[in-house]
């Protein structure tokens, strides 16, 4: 009851010192309870965005040069596929632009000749994609399928303490890149 | 003998609210039990048709419980580390007492799930049941979004769900999957990673899929499920009791006694006489304990039939563990996903050297605009109140034609997807043999 005539006492008069302490008590506890339930569940997402990885570093080592075989080298667990051409080098990475499959190498039974860009090249193999069928040129081009933009190109380096050949993940490169030893 | 009489006294107190001795009883056993009180006190004849609502969503809420009981009983089996989650399915598999029936089990109901729940909706728009009738204070297009909202959470657990046996089913399902979601623009990247709790599918992402499947999903489920009980009741039960109570003629309704409380005391008497129509009324409805409860009971039964027959059938695939480097060749998602997997590869979209990712149109645009789409209809929906309750209803056939589009549209590619695509993602007939495929490099 003193709760109702307290009430139609504050309705009766909106303006008094009583109501304005009211409606300001009101606000702080709303925007407590607001504030700690923002607070609350910001702390709980950020939580779960990892500060901290434990995945395979973007930079490793994968050997002396020389001992690479010549063509075409899958490494399996990294999805990259490395090329020796004579003296040079370079990586394409195995992972469709699409959706993320793996390529698969597919060497062509006769080369054939297509047109990249303006120039026209002599390939031996392509990469298809067993997911949605996408292909990509021997440079990484794509020419069929849903695959919107090239396959990834990453820098190659020597590193400097035992000349193994070093894989940059973190680096991509242009299509004209290659590393000569 | 008194050993007999408690006996049975004790059984009529335990099970009397399922098989009320008289009217009476039937109105009590819906109040005093807790099992049943979310259950109206009488039930319209035309709610309880089999032909009507098909009891879809009653199926579909047995499949959540035949669910919950076969996933908790897993939950003490399965080990969500990458180490383990591999052998610890192939246990139960293959060493653990009856694990092949409980995970099969597990399986082909949410299979049936994700497909009950889609029959329910389909069967709630061919209704009209989305609309309001005539009671008052109903709010059908709310229930209709609430039951959206359900019909992607029964997704999503079924796709949480896929990841756990680590296989490469469900590895590449899932890779393809969440590189869907990092075709969002802007955001995309940070959606995948935030999903993953990294940049490659491994424990934390494992471990995020197992939390949001066992429990923050069914918990999700739960809630919403409540509410969509709460809702049906809240707007005067189902719709067809909506088109019965509006195409009934209003009759003298019996008078019935009453009491007054005055100045004087009490005065006994009968209410006055009106003209109106009544649902309630006993050639119109009949009691929910047992009539409804009876049917509750066999569809539920009936479901879990099927449910076993058809897990002893189809047994629950086991492929070799994940391996990130080896992409099985096709890769597909989940079959209610196939539809999506079939657009994100036809949408990709050439405009001169600019170039739209199908993931993006196929993938996020289109299922998007389809979301949205579910849920404006029914607001812009504006056919008369004798089109509520009623299977195709001439004044909603342009819409309903419109939606049998869209879902056959879906249902073509999801056939498609399923059936018909090989090796490359290329079309295949069912009698074509697939060319064999190096698994390796």
């Amino acid at each position: 009851m003193k709760l109702l005539e307290s009430l139609k006492a504050q309705l009766s008069k909106p303006n008094s010192t009583k109501s304005d302490r009211r409606s300001f008590l009101q606000i702080v506890g709303t925007g407590g309870v607001l504030a700690s339930l923002a607070g609350f569940f910001y702390q709980s997402f950020r939580s779960l965005l990892p500060n901290v990885l434990y995945e395979a570093p973007q930079k490793f080592k994968i050997g002396l040069p020389s001992q690479l075989a010549d063509g075409v080298t899958f490494l399996e667990d990294r999805r990259l596929y490395v090329f020796k051409e004579a003296k040079s080098y370079y990586a394409i990475s195995g992972a469709c632009t699409h959706l993320g499959c793996t390529v698969k190498y597919t060497k062509l039974n006769s080369p054939k000749q297509v047109e990249i860009g303006n120039e026209k090249k002599n390939i031996t193999f392509e990469f298809h994609c067993p997911c949605h069928g996408s292909k990509f040129y021997a440079d990484g081009t794509n020419y069929a399928g849903p695959a919107p933009s090239p396959l990834h190109w990453y820098k190659l380096e020597i590193a400097p303490d035992d000349g193994q050949l070093v894989v940059n993940l973190g680096e991509e490169v242009e299509q004209n890149f290659r590393l000569t030893v | 003998m008194p050993m007999v009489e408690t006996t049975k006294k004790l059984y009529k107190r335990l099970t009397w609210t399922w098989n009320p001795g008289s009217e009476k009883e039937a109105g009590d056993a819906i109040v005093k039990n807790l099992l049943l009180h979310w259950f109206p006190n009488k039930i319209s004849k035309e709610s309880l048709s089999w032909s009507y609502s098909l009891w879809l969503g009653t199926i579909s809420f047995v499949l959540f419980i035949i669910l919950v009981v076969t996933g908790v009983v897993l939950m003490f089996l399965y080990v969500p580390s990458v180490e383990r989650a591999y052998s610890s399915i192939k246990d139960i598999e293959f060493v653990v007492s009856f694990g092949w029936l409980l995970r099969s089990m597990h399986r082909i109901s949410a299979h049936l799930m994700v497909a009950a729940v889609f029959l329910h909706m389909i069967r709630v728009f061919l209704t009209g049941a989305y609309k309001n009738g005539i009671a008052v204070g109903s709010n059908r297009p709310l229930n209709w979004i609430i039951g959206i909202a359900l019909f992607i959470l029964t997704l999503l657990l079924s796709f949480t769900g896929y990841l756990l046996p680590w296989d490469q089913l469900a590895f590449w399902a899932i890779t393809v999957g969440t590189n869907i979601a990092s075709a969002a623009p802007v955001v995309g990247d940070w959606i995948r990673f935030v999903l993953l709790g990294g940049s490659t599918i491994d424990q934390n992402a494992l471990i995020r899929f197992y939390v949001l499947h066992v429990f923050f999903l069914p918990m999700m489920v739960l809630l919403l499920f409540s509410y969509h009980m709460w809702r049906v009741r809240k707007d005067g039960g189902l719709a067809v009791a909506d088109k019965e109570a509006s195409s009934m003629k209003p009759e003298a309704q019996k008078p019935v006694k009453s009491k007054t409380y005055s100045l004087l005391g009490i005065t006994n008497g009968t209410s006055v006489h009106v003209r109106t129509v009544s649902i309630d009324e006993e050639k119109n409805s009949v009691a929910s304990s047992p009539h409804l409860i009876r049917r509750i009971w066999i569809v539920s039964l009936l479901t879990f039939l099927s449910v076993l027959i058809l897990s002893v059938i189809f047994r629950a695939p086991l492929e070799a563990p994940a391996n990130p480097s080896v992409t099985p060749n096709p890769a597909k998602a989940p079959w209610y996903f196939l539809w999506l997997q079939e657009l994100v590869t036809i949408t990709t979209v050439k405009l001169g050297s600019f170039t739209i990712n199908g993931a993006l149109v196929g993938g996020i645009l289109l299922p998007t605009a389809l979301l949205g789409l579910a849920i404006w209809w029914p607001y812009r929906d504006r056919s008369g109140v004798n089109s509520v309750g009623v299977w195709f209803a001439r004044e909603r056939s342009g819409q309903n034609y419109v939606f049998i589009g869209i879902c056959l549209f879906i249902i073509v590619l999801t056939i498609v997807g399923t059936f018909l695509r090989g090796p490359y993602w290329n079309f295949y007939w069912p009698w074509e043999q697939w060319p064999t495929m190096p698994v390796k490099f």
